[in-house]
């Protein structure tokens, strides 16, 4: 009987490894199936960015270059790639903002510059977005200013010094300097505004001083929460913040400060030891062909770095699509402010305190 | 016999095996790391060249900011410890000692009830009670009691209300088990020998409740020092706690061996503030140390 079951051709023995290897065959197949498919990780925000992303720029990138494409969006990317092998870092391409890159750069975890041999459509980008000021290249940028409600009354509002007006105790807003790039660029503008330049920050800490009491976030996204609540009135933000809200009849408008407004770049770089320098480098390119630059642009309300973009009437009359209103962009010398990150952090984490 | 025995490996003895792999691998090996990269100039893993050194810990010393910060998370900690268990040992008392069952679980119920909701949700929650556009400033304001919002955000007591509630149900549970072992009729021995009752309770339960008091405060101490969301969210970040200087140096100044230290500053206070308390717990409790 034990001989006669053994010999059978269908035993339970069999049955059950059949089925196990099918199910774990069907789990595992579309993975297999792209296992030859190379992969190229990269960071990349969340919100609307990483929605389109996701949706449309990220596959029709993975089908035309036939590959796969891994995006971290849990932000803070650089210590994570600060944790990671030099030989084998986590990711290929970080997206981040400029004083970021600038710290991954003097840490030698990104490349200072990319090749314009391998990324052709650099030669069509605003000088700003590939100038010292810049590591790696920037493809696209926000313009950070005001962002005020319009329905307190406050009138019109034209210099970044209206900021310290009394009548705005209790409503003002900003940024928890030592972790936000806005807040960062606008210690650098106080230093502008009330001093001998972007690198007097004697000027910049009296200023900030001065500025109390004020609303901080650590986010513009909180910012943004911030001011349709109507919990501040005006407050230090980028042109995207307020535009993404565009048709929804909300009562805030972004003022361009007479002074200029700050640059804050979404920045592209590539890790030195990726494996993929070849479809990194397409990635970057991907990233600054017009048509995708025009998508982008038009979704998240930033300004594309591509010269050759046109963008519909709507968003061309409002984002910085000209060589005239590009020019108007101050940028910060990040490379200067992160070598004295420590002593700006110490000074401002006292004079916010509570 | 009985040294074959002794020599023997006990069976039982291989089941604590994993949760004691366990226990190594993620407990002691990454304070093991932290202690390690606290004392070097960089990560030995990534960078070819690191060196010993003290200058994270000197930063904290020579820069009297970080003891300011280091005492005011002590002191949002102990606050928050104190409160809880002013809330919570009545409430863990009557739970422990209610004879209805449908009354012990609808009490058990609501001590849980917050705790299915997450952190963040209940301190957005505190927010929108707490914010200067709030439902307290906005009442008080309709009502003519004030004219201008009351400051009940961006200090350290809001910070304090936010923790206690989050952290009242581990008070609450851990004293309820304590107090539902007390023997009841021990306070009534005391009561029939002429105490009154708030005497016996003094005299009686509150001693015998003493290790609940411990480990409860212990816990609700432990988590309110090392709370990160709560502080950020109704601080305001205005009130800096050591934790958001933790996640300042690794998200923002990519300083690990920094962070590291603080965390190790963070540890050494929790460790010693518990010996403290143990000891002055266990001379009240006319023990000499509680075990």
């Amino acid at each position: 009987m034990m001989k006669a079951l053994g010999s059978s051709r269908f035993s339970r023995r069999r049955f059950l490894t059949a089925s196990a290897s099918l199910g774990i065959g069907t789990i595992a197949a579309p993975y297999v199936a792209r296992a030859d498919d190379p992969t190229l990780r990269i960071t990349g925000w969340g919100g609307k960015w990483g929605e389109i992303m996701k949706a449309e720029i990220g596959p029709a990138f993975e089908s035309e270059f036939k590959c796969k494409l891994q995006i971290d969006s849990a932000f803070p990317y650089l210590p994570k790639l600060q944790a990671s092998s030099r030989s084998a870092p986590i990711y290929d391409v970080m997206h981040t903002n400029s004083n970021e890159q600038w710290a991954a750069a003097e840490m030698g975890l990104v490349e200072p510059k990319i090749d314009p041999k391998l990324v052709p459509n650099l030669a069509d980008v605003y000088p700003y977005a590939i100038s010292d000021k810049i590591v790696g290249v920037s493809i696209f940028t926000s313009a950070i200013g005001l962002g005020m409600r319009t329905d307190k009354g406050y009138g019109s509002i034209t210099s970044w010094k209206e900021l310290w007006d009394a009548k705005y105790n209790g409503v003002r807003g900003g940024y928890v300097i030592p972790v936000n790039s806005l807040g960062q660029a606008f210690l650098m503008m106080c230093g502008t505004l009330f001093g001998k330049g972007q690198l007097d920050l004697d000027a910049a800490y009296t200023a900030l001083e001065k500025l109390k009491p004020i609303k901080i976030v650590d986010f513009t996204g909180a910012m943004e929460k911030m001011l349709l609540s109507g919990e501040v009135g005006l407050c230090v933000i980028h042109d995207s913040g307020i535009y993404r809200y565009d048709g929804q009849n909300q009562p805030t408008d972004f003022v361009s400060p007479s002074e200029g407004v700050l640059s804050l770049e979404q920045v592209l770089t590539i890790t030195p030891g990726s494996k993929m320098k070849e479809l990194a480098n397409a990635y970057v390119n991907y990233m600054l062909r017009p048509e995708v630059q025009k998508r982008l642009a038009e979704t998240v309300w930033y300004s594309p770095a591509n010269k050759k973009v046109k963008l519909d009437a709507k968003y061309d009359a409002k984002l910085l699509t000209t060589p005239e209103k590009v020019s108007k962009l101050i940028q910060v010398d990040w490379k200067w402010y992160n070598e004295r990150k420590d002593e700006i952090d110490q000074r401002v984490n006292r004079i916010f305190r509570a | 016999m009985s040294s074959t025995a002794a020599q023997r490996p006990n069976g039982l003895a291989l089941f604590i095996l994993p949760s004691a792999l366990l226990f190594a691998l993620f407990f002691f090996l990454p304070i093991g790391l932290m202690a390690t990269m606290s004392v070097l100039t960089g990560n030995p893993v990534v960078m070819p060249k690191v060196a010993f050194t003290t200058r994270h810990y000197a930063r904290m010393i020579d820069d009297p900011f970080y003891l300011e910060v280091i005492w005011t998370t002590i002191r949002i900690g102990l606050v928050t410890t104190l409160v809880a268990l002013a809330i919570g040992y009545p409430l863990a008392h009557w739970m422990a000692r209610i004879k209805s069952r449908t009354g012990h679980a609808l009490l058990l119920m609501a001590v849980l009830a917050p705790m299915l909701t997450g952190i963040v949700v209940r301190t957005f929650a505190w927010m929108t009670l707490l914010s200067d556009k709030g439902v307290v400033n906005q009442t008080l304001m309709s009502l003519g009691l004030i004219a201008q919002p009351l400051k009940l955000m961006y200090t350290e007591t809001g910070i304090v209300v936010g923790l206690v509630h989050i952290y009242v149900p581990f008070m609450v549970l851990t004293l309820t088990g304590v107090i539902g072992r007390i023997d009841e009729r021990l306070e009534q021995a005391a009561e029939n020998l002429g105490a009154s009752p708030l005497r016996a309770f003094i005299e009686v339960t509150l001693p015998l409740s003493l290790p609940g008091i411990l480990a409860g405060s212990l816990l609700v101490f432990a988590l309110a020092i090392s709370a990160y969301v709560t502080p950020i969210l109704l601080g305001g970040f205005q009130i800096m706690t050591l934790p958001i200087l933790i996640y300042q140096q690794i998200s923002a100044n990519f300083n690990v061996g920094f962070a590291a230290a603080i965390g190790i500053v963070l540890l050494v206070i929790s460790l010693l503030l518990v010996i403290a308390y143990n000891r002055a717990l266990g001379l009240v409790s006319g023990q000499r140390e509680l075990q």
